[in-house]
């Protein structure tokens, strides 16, 4: 708690300080921001997607500036589970909550890679990737494919005593469906949305911008995309939810909340501000308190639906 | 990828103020920021600045920062409010177009100083330094400290005069400065290797001397092959596109001669030639 109101919220189990997470991709392996500031000042953070071995990803051009946003294309590149928990762990300063994420092209992988996870005290949720909008086999495939993705979750289900979260693709017909076989297979949360699969050409070059042809669009251009699927998903599942998508800001951020998150993550706004994630948190406390709320807790839902 | 030079100084974001921001002819200018606590750079170093100025709602488009080297403001800040960074910019899309409105008293962000600069020029050597287009920002800093210390070569291109940058700055150093334009309109008509290719071949002693080259990548490419062939050793500051600059987004990986990738904003902008896989650059 800081200031006059509480700013602790829970997702899927997970205790933070505030409802505020830097997002997978986008927040390295937390060390690169302490520079910045004091990691103990926002909720945590989501590490890069791991892999079971060290994986490179794919040539450059890897990223390129789209209308209100970013593509890209990095295909999860990373130093691997042991790398992580041997290195890049211990450097994490006591009490940030470290959400580890996998990603795999089979479900055996991802409940492997759970497992390796779960045997350190200082990983405090799981978050299965089953939505890299650019990997050509693995992510995706399974959040496209509603019984692909019961398995997987169930297969990390067993894997792991940890709170788990699924992270969803917005690629889909009916993302509600997605998240309501989430639940059934065991998930404790959900995290929506991941990047929407893109493209964008030079015409000069006649070329596609990214090497990889295909990749995902992030940034504020999708967050209206983002807030309609965290709206529909909060209303279909009972387990709690993570929104994410464009947040620049602590309004932003608020809407999410509004429509049902009970936390949020910080994706591309780290990238042109590494103060982004705590001035969000920040500023979602001075909304609440604004707005008399008394807990930061109490924005979650706090949508007016009825017509005016 | 070995790393080449130091990354003494902590980064952070800082909004800056404009104190100057003119045009210098053709699509050049030149952007002087008051930086609060600035901590000063090494040569070689960059930041990432908001393309265009802050406002009251936080921008979003375009949305990403524009890497650019520090031109000038090595020196940290003599007083806390006192910093100063100079960067000399060419606008050539809508981001560098933003920052170029942007008016004194107006804020940028500033997120630096950022990668690892040039290692420090060693005594009584040859440095050939090799400017191409923007790229001669990145070596202004290099050459002013080289001057006391080695025997110093600026060869500085560009496809017209209008476009060479920082020239006068250059012409005020104590070294033997070369102009190349494509069109002939200043000096010696040609590319920059145009120039570094006799430089090169009068090189007595090939271990002391070491080209630094900043530019378009086939530029670059270029002048490490010409270093090689003579048994020189070639320095390169690689330009990529970025989002972040500190190392996160892994959007401006370049791939590496021992294999896999390196990243330009982290393990660079500065790199040993013989450390790129020239061939899959793009
Ligand atoms: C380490 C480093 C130092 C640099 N220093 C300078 C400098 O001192 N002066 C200067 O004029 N330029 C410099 N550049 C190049 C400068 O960053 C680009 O010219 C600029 O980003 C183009 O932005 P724009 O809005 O004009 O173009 P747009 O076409 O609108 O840019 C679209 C996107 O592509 C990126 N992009 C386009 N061209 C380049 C490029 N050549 N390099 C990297 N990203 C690019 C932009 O950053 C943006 O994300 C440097 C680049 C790097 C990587
Ligand atoms: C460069 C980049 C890399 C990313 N890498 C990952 C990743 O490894 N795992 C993952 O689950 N999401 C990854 N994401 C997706 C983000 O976590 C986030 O879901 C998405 O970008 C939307 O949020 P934003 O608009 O706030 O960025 C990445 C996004 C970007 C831009
Ligand atoms: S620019 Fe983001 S990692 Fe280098």
């Amino acid at each position: 708690m800081s200031g006059g109101i509480d700013t602790r919220v829970c997702l899927a189990g997970i205790e933070l300080r505030n409802p505020v997470l830097g997002a997978s991709g986008t927040f390295g392996y937390g060390s690169e921001f302490e520079a910045f500031f004091d990691l103990r000042r926002i909720g945590g953070f989501v590490a890069k997607s791991l892999t079971l071995e060290p994986r490179w990803g794919n040539p450059p051009p890897r990223i390129a500036e789209a209308p209100s946003g970013m593509l890209n294309a990095i295909s999860i590149e990373n130093i691997g589970v042991a790398a992580f928990l041997e290195e890049k762990l211990p450097r994490v300063p006591d009490g940030v909550a470290v959400i580890a994420s996998c990603f795999g092209t089979e479900s055996a992988e991802y409940a492997e890679l759970a497992a390796r996870l779960s045997s350190s005290p200082r990983v405090a949720g799981i978050e299965i990737n089953a939505s890299c909008p650019h990997v050509k086999s693995g992510g995706i495939e399974f959040g496209q494919d509603a019984s692909l993705l019961a398995e997987l979750v169930r297969r990390v289900r067993e894997a792991t005593r940890l709170p788990l979260l699924v992270k969803l693709s917005p690629n889909v017909t009916r993302i509600a469906d997605m998240a309501m076989t989430c639940e059934d297979a065991g998930a404790d949360g959900i995290s929506l949305i991941n990047a929407v699969q893109a493209m964008e050409v030079d015409v000069e070059t006649r070329r596609p911008v990214l090497s990889n042809i295909l990749g995902g669009l992030s940034g504020p251009a999708i967050r209206p995309i983002a807030l309609r699927m965290v709206w529909q998903v909060s209303q279909a599942v009972k387990i709690p939810v993570c929104g994410i998508g464009g947040i620049l800001t602590a309004d932003d951020a608020v809407k999410f909340l509004l429509c049902g998150a009970s936390a949020v993550q910080v994706g591309t706004a780290n990238y042109l501000n590494p103060l982004a994630a705590l001035e969000i948190a920040e500023g979602i406390q001075s909304y609440a308190e604004r707005h008399g709320f008394a807990r930061v807790a109490d924005l979650t839902g706090a949508l007016e639906t009825r017509s005016v | 990828m070995t790393s080449t030079g130091r990354d003494s100084r902590l980064p952070s974001r800082i909004d800056a103020q404009v104190l100057e921001n003119r045009s210098e002819g053709g699509n050049n200018h030149r952007l002087v920021l008051s930086v609060p606590d600035w901590p000063g750079a090494e040569p070689g170093q960059f930041i990432m600045l908001s393309a265009g100025a802050r406002a009251a709602v936080e921008r979003s488009d375009p949305l990403l920062p524009r890497p650019m080297a520090v031109y000038r403001g090595h020196a940290p800040a003599a007083e806390p409010a006192a910093g100063r960074v100079e960067v000399l910019y060419r606008v050539s899309g809508r981001g560098t177009q933003l920052i170029s409105e942007a008016l004194p008293g107006q804020r940028l962000r500033v997120v630096g100083p950022l990668g690892r600069g040039f290692p420090e020029v060693e005594s009584d050597a040859s440095a050939v330094l090799v400017g191409g287009g923007t790229g001669v920002a990145s070596l202004y800093e290099l050459a002013a400290r080289a001057v006391a210390r080695a025997r110093t070569t600026v060869v500085l291109g560009a496809r017209t005069a209008a476009d060479l940058m920082g020239r006068d700055d250059f012409a005020g150093l104590d070294i033997d400065l070369q102009i190349t334009t494509e069109d002939g309109s200043s000096g010696l008509r040609g590319l920059v290797t145009d120039a570094l290719a006799p430089l090169l071949r009068r090189v007595s002693r090939p271990s002391s001397t070491t080209v630094y080259a900043c530019g378009p990548t086939p530029m670059m490419r270029a002048c490490a092959e010409l270093a090689e062939s003579h048994a020189v050793r070639c320095l390169v500051s690689l330009e990529n596109n970025m989002a972040c600059g500190f190392g996160v987004c892994l959007g401006c990986a370049v791939p590496a001669r021992r294999g896999g990738f390196a990243l330009v904003c982290q393990s660079g902008p500065v790199f040993d030639s013989n450390d790129v896989r020239w061939q899959d650059l793009p």
